[in-house]
C-alpha cells in the first residue's frame, strides 16, 4: 500500500528530530559543564557589584618597635547612583550635611556609573559627619571605612619617612620607595545587582582588605629625637641655612638616624615648598666636604705605606707651592715641622698635599672610586645624589693636591659616613640602608630580614686601625677637641668646607662638619654633622659642628648602652678646659691616705671606722677636679 | 482503531502549558513589576489565553474534520487577506522592528500565526487529493510550492524571518513526507541556501546576526548581546540551576526573557535537568502526534496531524537551537512556553486537531 513510503519518509523525520534535539542538549551539557567556569566568572562580574573598602597601610616602626607612621580611620561617602531613588532630595540633603555644593552635589549622585567615590568633600569624614548622613537612612548612600596616614612624631625623620597624597599613595621617602610593601590589598562588601544597577536581595560578600607589610627601620627613635634636638639647638643659636646630622652602624651599614634642617610635618606636608620637602639633605646635597675627606687621603697612604704615620716628619711653612700655585695652610704662619699624625691632628693642609703627592692621583682616585666616591650609595631612598669627582685622565698636581684634602670634589653626606665607616670597620664598605625587616602586620612575626650588603674590602684591618688611632688622637690631641668624651674612646675629624656659588668660592660661607665615632678602638656608631652657614660664630668645624657631634656621641651612649673604658687617650688640656685626672684606686687605703690621693677632688663619707672598702666613681675613669667622690668605710 | 483521544498527548500538553506558564511568572514578575507595576502581568493574561485555549482544544478536537477540509481554500483565503492587511500602516501595528501584528485592546494577534495553521491544512488537503501527481514536479509540486512561496513572501515583507522559516520548513517536510523525489529536495535546498544569500546581502542585519552568533562577544552590546546573556543564564545553571525564581538574568539582563528567551531562564532555574525535562516533553509529544499520524486511515488526516505536529516540533526546534547558540537568533518563539496569545492558542488549536485526529 502507497502509505508504506509516507510512513517511512515519517520515521525518517522522526530520526531527524531525535538528532536536533540531541545536538541541543549535548550543546547545553558543554555550556552547562564545560564553558560553565568561564561562564560563571563572566556572569559574576556583570552580577556583581563592589564597595571597596581601603586596607590599612603599613605601619613602619624604629628598630625598637615604636611607630613612626600609623593610619588612624576616618569614613567617606560613595554613592551608587542606581540605587538612589530621589537623586534631587537625596544631594540636596548631602550638600547640606557636608556643607558643600548642590550642584556638584547632584552630579555626584546622578553620575552614569556603577559606583561614586564623593571626592574631596565626601573624603575623611568625622564620627558625627557620619552619623547624620547615616541617619537619612537613603538607599545606595554608603559610609566606607578609610584609614589616614598619620605620623605621630610629626616633623621628626620627616624626609625619611616622607609621606602620602589623599589615596594614600607613597608620594616620597620611605613611604614611596616601599609604597608596593606598604600598600595592602583593598577588600569590598560584594553584591550582586540587576541590569539597572539596583542591588539584589542576594547574599553580601565580604572581602576583607589585608593590611600592608610593616617596616621595621634600622633608625632608633631615641636616637633621631637627640639629633633633631640638636639641629634645633644649632639652629636656635647660629641661624644657619642648612643643616644635617646622619648617625650610622659601620659595622652593618644601618642608618640610626637622619635628619635635615629645614623640615616639615609629614602630617601636612601641602603646608611645606617643594625645596623643603623634597630636600633629604644627606642623601641630597652635594658639596666639597673639606677636611673630613683627608681620612680618605690618609687611609689610601697607609694602606699603600706612602707614609709613616710616627716617623715621617713634614715641615708646614704656612704655604706649599704646587705646580706655581700657592696653597695655603689654615694657620697662618704654619706648623712648623709636624709628625705624620701631627699632620692628621692639626689638619694641616699643605701636610696633605704633600701626603695626595706620595699616592700620585692614580692610587688615590683608585681609592676614592673604591670608597664609593662619584656613584650612588644605594640607599634605600629615592632622590640620591652621585656627586662630581675629577677626571683622573684630566688631573694635574693642582687638582690631585686640592683633592687631598678635600676640596674641588663634590660629595653627599651619605657618601662620606659609609667611607668614612669603611675606613675605621677594618675596611669593609657597606651599603646604608633604612628598613631592617618586613614584618607581617596583624602578628607583627618576621618576614623577611634585610642582612648588611658588604659591597668590598677597601683596606686592611691594620690599615683600618691606624686610621682609628690616628682620628682617636685627632680629639685627643688636635682639631676634634670639641668632641672629647671623659672615659670614653673617641674619634673624628673636623671639616671646613668653602662652598662654591657660580662657579668661585664663596666668601665667608662654609658649611661646618665634623665627622665622630665611637668607642674608637670597635666603633658602634659614626656620626655625621653638618652645619650650612652658621652665623655669629668661629667659621670653623670644630668649634660649631665637633661639640653638636659630641652630645649625638653623648646620648649614643645610654642608647646604645656603650661601655666606658680606661684606654683612651688622655686629652691634652688647655687653660680652658677643666682639669681631669684618673682616679686613683683608695679602696684598702686608710682614710687620711685617700683623703692625700684625691686632694684634688671634694670626698664625700659614708660609714663608720677606718678603711676604704668601696669608692664611686670607681678608679681608672677621668673625673674632672673638684667634682665629688663617694668613700665607703669599714 | 481507538474511540477516544489521545490522553497521554492531552495531559503532556496540559502539564507542560502549565509548566510554561510556571515559566512565565519566574520569567516575567521582575519586568512586569517594572513595565506595569504588576508582578503578575504577564502570567494572567497567559493563564487566561491557556484556559480559553484549552477549551477552543476540546472543541477542536471535536470539530468535523470533514468540514475542515472542505472549507481549507475559504480559510486560505482568509488567511492571506489578513496578511495583506496587517502589511498597510494603520492597520497593522509595529512591534519590535516588523508589522506583524494587529493590534485589538491591549492584546495582540499575529496574522502569521493564523497563516501557518490555514496553509497546514491547505497543503494537507492538496496533498491528499494529488497523491498520484506528486511525483511530477510541474503538476503536483509546482502549484503548492507557489502557494508557499507566495505566503512566504507576505510573511518575510512583514518582515517576520522566524515565522516564515517555521513555516517554509513545515511544509517542506510536509511534501517531502508525501513522497516527492528525493533530488528535488536537493535542489530545493541550494535554491533555499541562495536564497538566503540574497535576503543577506538585501539586509546586512542579518549578517550581523550570523556573525554574533558565530561569535557573540565580536559586538557584545550589540548583535551578540541577547546571545552572551542567554548563554550567561545557561552556563551559570549548571546541573541543578539556582532554583526556582533564582534567575539572575531575569533581573533585566535578559531583555523580555518571558518571550523568546525563556528557555534560557529555565536553564538557569532547573540547570541541566531542567532543560533534559523540556526536550523530554516536547520529544514525547512529538512521538504521540507523529503516532497519530502513522496510525491515521484518512490520507488528509495523516498529513494534518504530521503537519501540525513537525509545526510545533520544528519551531521548539528552532527556538532551542537558537538560545543554546546552534543558529542566529531567527525570533522565534517556544510553543507552550514564551509569552503570547495568538502563539498559544494556535499550538493548543493545532493539538485540538491531531487530538481530533487520534480519536478514529
Amino acid at each position: 500500500m502507497f502509505f508504506s513510503l509516507i510512513h517511512e519518509r515519517i520515521r525518517f523525520v522522526f530520526i531527524i528530530s531525535i538528532i536536533i534535539l540531541l545536538a541541543v542538549i549535548i550543546k547545553v551539557f558543554y555550556i552547562q559543564v564545560f564553558a560553565y567556569e568561564k561562564l560563571n566568572t563572566l556572569a559574576e562580574s556583570l552580577w556583581s557589584r563592589e564597595l571597596p573598602i581601603k586596607a590599612d597601610r603599613g605601619l613602619i616602626v624604629d628598630r625598637n618597635g615604636e611607630v613612626l607612621a600609623t593610619n588612624i580611620t576616618t569614613v567617606s561617602l560613595v554613592v551608587v547612583p542606581g540605587q538612589i531613588d530621589d537623586p534631587q532630595n537625596v544631594a540636596k540633603d548631602l550638600a547640606d550635611i557636608l556643607e558643600s555644593d548642590y550642584q556638584d552635589m547632584l552630579k555626584h549622585v546622578t553620575k552614569s556609573t556603577s559606583i561614586e567615590r564623593v571626592h574631596p568633600e565626601g573624603r575623611g569624614l568625622d564620627y558625627t559627619t557620619a552619623e547624620k548622613i547615616d541617619a537619612l537612612g537613603y538607599d545606595g548612600v554608603y559610609l566606607l571605612k578609610e584609614s589616614k596616614r598619620y605620623y605621630p612624631y610629626e616633623t621628626v625623620l620627616s624626609h625619611v619617612l616622607g609621606y602620602v597624597g589623599i589615596d594614600n599613595q607613597g608620594l616620597s621617602g620611605l613611604e614611596l620607595y616601599y609604597d608596593e610593601y606598604l600598600t595592602g590589598a583593598d577588600g569590598a562588601i560584594k553584591y550582586f545587582s540587576d541590569g539597572k544597577g539596583n542591588k539584589l536581595e542576594l547574599t553580601e560578600v565580604y572581602e576583607a582588605p589585608t593590611s600592608g607589610i610593616t617596616l621595621q627601620l634600622t633608625i632608633d627613635i631615641n636616637l633621631q629625637l637627640a639629633i633633631e634636638n640638636e639641629l634645633d639647638n644649632a639652629f636656635a643659636k647660629y641661624e644657619p641655612e642648612q643643616g644635617l646630622i646622619v648617625a650610622m652602624d659601620p659595622d652593618t651599614g644601618e642608618i640610626l638616624a637622619m635628619a635635615s634642617r629645614p623640615n616639615f610635618n609629614s602630617n601636612n606636608y601641602q603646608d611645606y615648598t617643594t625645596e623643603v620637602i623634597n630636600r633629604n639633605l644627606p642623601i641630597w646635597m652635594t658639596y666639597e666636604p673639606g677636611s673630613t675627606f683627608k681620612i680618605i687621603t690618609l687611609s689610601a697612604a697607609l694602606e699603600e705605606q706612602t707614609i709613616n704615620l710616627f716617623e715621617d716628619t713634614f715641615t708646614d711653612s704656612g704655604s706649599i707651592n704646587v705646580d706655581g700655585s700657592t696653597i695655603h695652610c689654615w694657620k697662618s704662619g704654619g706648623h712648623g715641622t709636624q709628625t705624620m699624625l701631627e699632620v692628621v691632628e692639626n689638619s694641616c693642609n699643605p701636610g696633605f698635599v704633600k701626603i695626595g703627592q706620595t699616592l700620585g692621583v692614580d692610587l688615590l682616585m683608585d681609592y676614592i672610586d673604591a670608597y664609593g666616591f662619584g656613584s650612588k650609595t644605594g640607599i634605600d631612598l629615592n632622590g640620591e645624589s652621585t656627586g662630581i669627582l675629577f677626571d683622573p685622565a684630566a688631573m694635574g698636581p693642582v687638582e690631585l693636591a686640592t683633592t687631598s684634602f678635600g676640596q674641588g670634589l663634590s660629595v653627599t653626606p651619605v657618601q662620606q659616613i659609609r667611607a668614612v665607616s669603611a675606613a675605621i670597620n677594618g675596611g669593609k664598605l657597606y651599603t646604608p640602608y633604612i628598613v631592617s625587616a618586613y614584618l607581617e602586620s596583624e602578628t607583627n612575626s618576621l618576614i623577611k630580614k634585610v642582612e648588611p650588603n658588604l659591597t668590598g674590602q677597601v683596606i686592611s684591618e691594620e690599615t683600618s686601625s691606624l686610621v682609628r688611632y690616628a682620628l682617636e688622637s685627632v680629639v685627643a690631641n688636635g682639631s676634634g677637641k670639641n668632641a672629647y668624651i671623659e672615659n670614653y674612646r673617641v674619634g673624628g675629624k673636623t671639616g671646613t668646607a668653602q662652598k662654591v656659588e657660580n662657579g668661585s668660592y664663596l666668601d665667608g660661607n662654609y658649611i661646618l662638619s665634623f665627622m665622630g665615632f665611637m668607642p674608637a678602638d670597635d666603633p658602634e656608631i659614626v656620626v655625621y654633622v653638618a652645619i650650612d652657614n652658621p652665623k655669629g660664630v668661629t667659621q670653623y668645624g670644630g668649634v660649631v659642628s665637633a661639640p653638636i657631634a659630641r652630645n649625638v656621641l653623648l646620648s649614643a651612649i645610654d642608647i646604645l648602652d656603650i661601655a666606658p673604658s680606661k684606654e683612651g687617650m688622655a686629652k691634652e688640656y688647655t687653660w680652658l678646659d677643666k682639669k681631669y685626672s684618673i682616679l686613683p684606686n683608695v679602696v684598702g687605703l686608710k682614710k687620711e691616705e685617700a683623703a692625700q690621693a684625691l686632694k684634688n677632688y671634694k670626698i664625700e663619707y659614708s660609714g663608720e671606722g677606718d678603711t676604704v672598702i668601696y669608692m664611686s666613681p670607681s678608679a681608672g675613669y677621668y673625673v674632672a677636679w673638684g667634682e665629688t667622690i663617694m668613700l665607703l668605710l669599714a | 482503531m481507538k474511540k477516544h483521544i489521545d490522553y497521554y498527548l492531552l495531559i503532556s500538553v496540559i502539564i507542560i502549558g502549565i509548566f510554561g506558564i510556571i515559566m512565565i511568572y519566574s520569567a516575567s514578575s521582575i519586568w512586569a513589576e517594572f513595565k506595569y507595576q504588576d508582578a503578575f502581568k504577564y502570567v494572567r493574561q497567559q493563564s487566561l489565553f491557556f484556559i480559553v485555549g484549552i477549551f477552543i482544544m476540546m472543541l477542536t478536537s471535536k470539530i468535523d474534520l470533514n468540514f475542515l477540509k472542505k472549507r481549507a481554500n475559504l480559510i486560505l483565503g482568509l488567511c492571506f487577506l489578513l496578511l495583506i492587511l496587517v502589511l498597510i500602516p494603520g492597520i497593522g501595528t509595529i512591534r519590535n522592528g516588523s508589522r506583524s501584528w494587529f493590534g485589538i485592546g491591549g492584546l495582540g494577534v499575529q496574522p502569521s500565526e493564523f497563516a501557518k495553521l490555514g496553509l497546514i491544512i491547505f497543503t494537507a488537503k492538496y496533498l491528499a487529493r494529488n497523491q498520484k501527481n506528486m511525483t511530477d514536479i510541474k503538476k503536483g509540486a509546482l502549484p503548492i510550492f507557489l502557494v508557499i512561496g507566495l505566503f512566504f513572501l507576505l510573511i518575510m515583507l512583514e518582515p517576520d524571518f522566524g515565522t516564515a522559516m517555521v513555516m517554509a520548513l513545515t511544509l517542506i517536510a510536509l511534501i517531502f513526507v508525501s513522497g516527492l523525489k528525493i533530488s528535488f529536495f536537493v535542489k530545493l535546498g541550494v535554491l533555499g541556501l541562495a536564497g538566503i544569500v540574497a535576503l543577506i546581502i538585501a539586509a546586512p542585519y542579518r549578517m550581523a546576526r550570523i556573525v554574533s552568533f558565530l561569535n557573540p562577544w565580536s559586538d557584545p552590546l550589540g548583535s551578540g548581546y541577547q546571545i552572551i546573556q542567554s548563554l550567561y543564564a545557561i552556563g551559570p545553571g549548571g546541573l541543578l540551576g539556582q532554583g526556582f525564581l533564582n534567575s539572575r538574568q531575569k533581573h533585566f539582563y535578559l531583555p523580555e526573557p518571558q518571550t523568546d528567551f525563556i528557555f534560557s531562564i529555565i536553564s538557569e532555574e532547573f540547570g541541566f535537568l531542567g532543560v533534559i525535562i523540556v526536550c523530554c516533553f516536547f520529544f514525547f509529544i512529538f512521538y504521540r502526534m507523529l503516532k497519530i499520524a502513522l496510525q491515521a486511515s484518512d490520507l488528509f488526516k495523516k498529513y494534518l496531524a504530521f503537519g501540525l505536529a513537525f509545526g510545533i516540533f520544528i519551531q521548539a526546534s528552532l527556538n532551542l537551537a537558537v538560545v543554546v547558540g546552534l543558529i542566529p537568533v531567527t525570533g522565534v518563539t517556544l510553543p507552550f512556553f514564551s509569552y503570547g496569545g495568538s502563539s498559544l492558542l494556535i499550538s493548543l488549536i493545532s493539538l485540538g486537531l491531531v487530538l481530533n485526529v487520534s480519536k478514529k
